[in-house]
């Protein structure tokens, strides 16, 4: 089957919200919260690379030579260990 | 300059001829978790250096087990030399005539290193779409690589064979098979490790992590 952005998309989303999943995600995200795993808490070490002279941006956004796949998601991940 | 130059990753994604798959949708406490994973494989694949050190100092916890330990992390980093935490370094996991730990799964589970569980990982890496990086020749299941194919997976890095997404299932799957039986012993032991100064405080965030993770996984389940 010919996988496209919806088909990839609507996955996501079902991911999220079939039968258990919208109390499976409400239950992570309370667990998370309570054991101090704020998304905020490691924005010290994601602002420091953007404060040291903007790595992110000199990255280019598709990195053939690597073979990596450089989305928002993967770039915000890394942000916190590009040093 | 590539991407692993300036992250000093260990791993690639993996060509396939046909590629549709598209980044999934991803809630922010996924994303903190990889952010978490990529911290971890961050401190434990090289020493921080001076620049990374003062932004590790400023880090703030937010509450429970975990934020405690990020606080003593930022705590341990303040009061850090980068030339004192690269000797500590060296001295965990590099030493002459042998490290203090050793990082790596195989060697935790079967007490040597390359056993079958470094097999087992192999497969299911090709099956998920992950290949070491060109240059890189440890072997694949130090921990430092294992917290960054968990950062991959859960933001949909790499490029699996079926080309599905590798949803929390995947993932815990993925986290039983290769890290929930060892890291969080690996990382107690960095907790206790008599040279550990600054690495104490990395154990702690790993081993408290981890035990989330877990917990978190058996509410998916």
């Amino acid at each position: 089957m010919t996988r496209n952005a919806v088909t990839a998309t609507d996955e996501a989303a079902k991911r999220n919200t079939d039968i258990q999943g919208k109390d499976t995600s409400l239950a992570r995200r309370d667990l998370f919260r309570v054991a101090g795993l704020g998304v905020g808490a490691l924005g010290a070490v994601a602002a420091g690379v953007t404060a040291t002279g903007g790595a992110a941006e000199a990255a280019p956004a598709e990195t053939a030579s690597t073979g990596y796949r450089e989305t928002d998601h993967v770039r915000k991940v890394y942000e916190v260990s590009r040093f | 300059m590539p991407l692993s130059c300036v992250s000093g990753r260990s791993l690639r994604r993996v060509s396939r001829a046909v590629d549709h798959t598209v980044p999934p949708a991803i809630a922010e406490e996924e994303l903190f978790r990889a952010q978490v994973y990529a911290l971890l494989a961050r401190l434990l694949a090289r020493a921080p250096d001076g620049a990374f050190l003062t932004a590790l100092g400023e880090l703030a916890g937010e509450g429970g087990e975990f934020g405690a330990a990020l606080e003593q992390l930022a705590e341990a980093a303040r009061g850090s030399d980068p030339a004192a935490v690269d000797e500590e370094f060296t001295t965990l996991f590099i030493g002459v005539g042998g490290s203090e730990r050793t990082p790596y799964g195989s060697f935790y589970l079967t007490g040597f290193l390359n056993e079958k569980p470094l097999a087992e990982l192999r497969a299911d890496m090709a099956r998920l779409g992950i290949a070491r990086a060109d240059g890189v020749s440890e072997p694949e299941d130090h921990v430092a690589a294992l917290c960054e194919m968990m950062a991959g997976l859960i933001v949909g890095e790499f490029a699996p064979e079926d080309g599905g997404i590798v949803g929390l299932d995947g993932q815990r799957t993925f986290f039983d098979r290769h890290i929930g039986s060892w890291a969080g012993r690996f990382f107690a032991d960095l907790e206790t490790s008599p040279s550990a100064r600054f690495y104490r405080a990395v154990g702690a965030v790993g081993r408290s992590f981890l035990a989330v993770e877990a917990r978190a996984f058996d509410l998916a389940a």
